[in-house]
């Protein structure tokens, strides 16, 4: 069996005058939680709406479990279900009717009713089940998405920022129910977002795409190693500070930012080189593990703030 | 394929505008008749003026069918604009509200898809024609009763249909309004498919027919070439059904233009539908 469910070769969409995405290179695996991850603009939904045939490419081709999605759309699409962007539903219809109807389309019949139920309760909206969605909030919305989503046992999910408007409560009950997805149902999930926390929360591969274009993937602990136990140091004076760091054994990678010195320290030396500090005469006003993935996505991408 | 229809049936059905064509009509037909009750006999003795001066008429002239011809003739500008409120609003409804992103990304093709919807336009249509027929026929006999029917033939001049034939008549004359009104519902399910909010398909519809309307009734030379070629010189071929004897050679050639129109409307919808890209 191809280990590679989903794989994008060159895949690129161009409008007018810009390409919305370019020569996207993606090779998800079975059981992967993959992290697409970029800013705002980057491309990820118009990458997303190519894998899911909302958009014909302009170049390139998507295949998903071993189906080339342009010649046999419907074998492609039969294990995959998503929510792109935001969940939107029928509104005048209930949850219920609204399950049935995005079962019917990937059955082919509609769904019974147990099993629309049951679904219902993974999500915990079996209760409102015969209301009408126009009644739901964002994160009931969130969460009939999701299930709408699992009702046919998909192998593959695809979510575009799914914590999009939810509260910090409805953020964490989204990611927990992405990673029970994965290991209790060994479903294999897409995740596209720009909130770096969330993405390395729950993921084990990623991509990172930036205006368009496809700037790195692979497993996030691979990608993360080459920035591991960097540090924040707030020390004075700066130039005292730095002269001490670099002199010290365990310690590499020292410079000087904006934001304060930024040094390589393994955590267990990290008490050594404040004690190293202060020795000194230096003043210690704070060391700060920096956030690694924020700090690779910043390399990577060249922003500010994602 | 019948799954995927009947829950269009069923989306089109659940929705409030889908009974307002049927809530127009149903208080709209009790007025008319209410009117006819009250002035019909005037308007009939009005209109047999000439012949009553030549002939000896009796009976009931003015009956339930003279009332729903009489409706139907009245009704024709109007049913359009309730079936493109419907029709225009199957594709361009789901963009609007974003129900695309929940429907295309499933194992089925689009071309499925779009045939569901354009069978369940197609049936609306034709529920609404025949709850017009139902209502002008039922109400119409229950209050005026029956009788023979005396109708204008351009040929022939006065025609007198006997009552033991009217319902075989009027049963063909609504099928052929509904086939004429498939192509409105074609119309403006193919508008439905450019645009994406839900007033747009219904405007553009009607400026179409009346475009359409003027040019079909404009007394001028220039444009009775193309005037044999417009569907709207055969949405009233319903009228040759009440003819005796009825003239098959312009029934068929309406039916098959009526129906190019259709199958035109719903080809270019296809087209525009397969390579649409869904950005709402």
């Amino acid at each position: 069996m191809n280990d590679i469910i989903l794989r994008t070769t060159n895949l690129g969409k161009h409008y007018k005058n810009r390409w919305a995405a370019q020569d996207i290179n993606l090779e998800v695996h079975r059981g992967d939680v993959f992290g697409f991850l970029g800013p705002n603009g980057a491309g990820k939904s118009t990458s997303i709406r190519m894998i899911l045939s909302l958009i014909k490419p302009t170049t390139g081709s998507v295949q998903l479990f071993g189906h080339d999605l342009a010649a046999e759309r419907e074998k492609a699409l039969m294990n995959v279900a998503g929510i792109v962007e935001k969940p939107d539903f029928y509104l005048y219809l209930s949850a219920f009717r609204n399950m049935q109807i995005a079962g019917s389309l990937t059955l082919g019949r509609t769904p019974d009713k147990k099993k629309v139920m049951e679904t219902l309760q993974v999500v915990g909206l079996a209760e409102r089940a015969l209301d009408k969605v126009k009644t739901f909030s964002h994160g009931m919305k969130q969460r009939l998405g999701i299930a709408q989503a699992l009702l046919c046992d998909p192998q593959l999910i695809m979510l575009d920022e799914p914590t999009n408007g939810l509260d910090p409560q409805g953020m964490k009950e989204v990611r927990e129910l992405i990673l029970r997805l994965s290991t209790e149902r060994g479903i294999t999930v897409f995740l596209s977002s720009h909130l770096l926390n969330e993405v390395e929360q729950v993921a084990t591969r990623m991509a990172i795409i930036n205006k368009g274009k496809m700037i790195v993937q692979g497993s996030v602990a691979d990608l993360l190693k080459a920035n591991a136990n960097k540090v924040l140091v707030h020390a004075e004076p700066v130039k005292k500070a730095v002269s001490t760091l670099t002199a010290m054994k365990n310690v590499s990678g020292v410079t000087v930012t904006e934001e304060g010195i930024i040094a390589r320290i393994e955590p267990k030396f990290a008490p050594a080189a404040v004690k190293g500090l202060v020795e000194a005469k230096c003043k210690v006003f704070s060391v700060q593990p920096r956030h690694s993935l924020e700090e690779y996505f910043l390399e990577k991408t060249g922003a500010s703030e994602p | 394929m019948f799954n995927l229809i009947s829950w269009e049936l069923f989306k089109t059905y659940a929705k409030w505008r889908t009974y307002i064509g049927f809530i127009a009509v149903g208080v709209l037909l009790p007025v008319i008749m209410w009117i006819m009750w009250i002035e019909g006999g005037k308007f009939i003795q009005y209109q047999l003026r000439t012949l009553q001066s030549e002939f000896l008429i009796t009976g009931n002239l003015f009956n339930g069918w003279v009332i729903a011809q009489i409706i139907m003739n009245g009704l024709w500008v109007h049913v359009p604009s309730l079936i493109a409120l419907v029709a225009g609003d199957q594709l361009s409804g789901e963009a609007t509200a974003g129900t695309f992103r929940l429907t295309l990304i499933r194992p089925v093709s689009r071309t499925r898809i779009l045939n569901a919807k354009y069978i369940a336009t197609l049936i609306y249509t034709a529920s609404l024609v025949i709850f017009i027929a139902a209502l002008s026929l039922g109400l119409g006999q229950w209050i005026f009763g029956t009788g023979d029917l005396i109708a204008v033939d351009p040929r022939e001049g006065i025609v007198i249909l006997a009552e033991e034939n009217l319902l075989m008549h009027f049963l063909f004359a609504y099928l052929l309004a509904i086939w004429s009104m498939f192509v409105v519902a074609s119309l403006a399910f193919f508008i439905s498919a450019l645009v994406e909010n839900a007033i747009g398909p219904i405007i553009i519809t009607m400026t179409v027919l009346a475009i359409f309307y003027v040019i079909t009734f404009l007394p001028v030379e220039s444009v009775e070439d193309i005037k044999p070629w417009l569907f709207t010189t055969h949405m009233n071929v319903w009228q040759q059904a009440l003819r005796d004897p009825m003239d098959w050679d312009i029934i068929r050639d309406s039916v098959l233009i009526l129906g190019a129109y259709s199958a035109s409307f719903w080809a270019a919808t296809l087209f525009l539908f397969r390579r649409k890209d869904i950005l709402s």
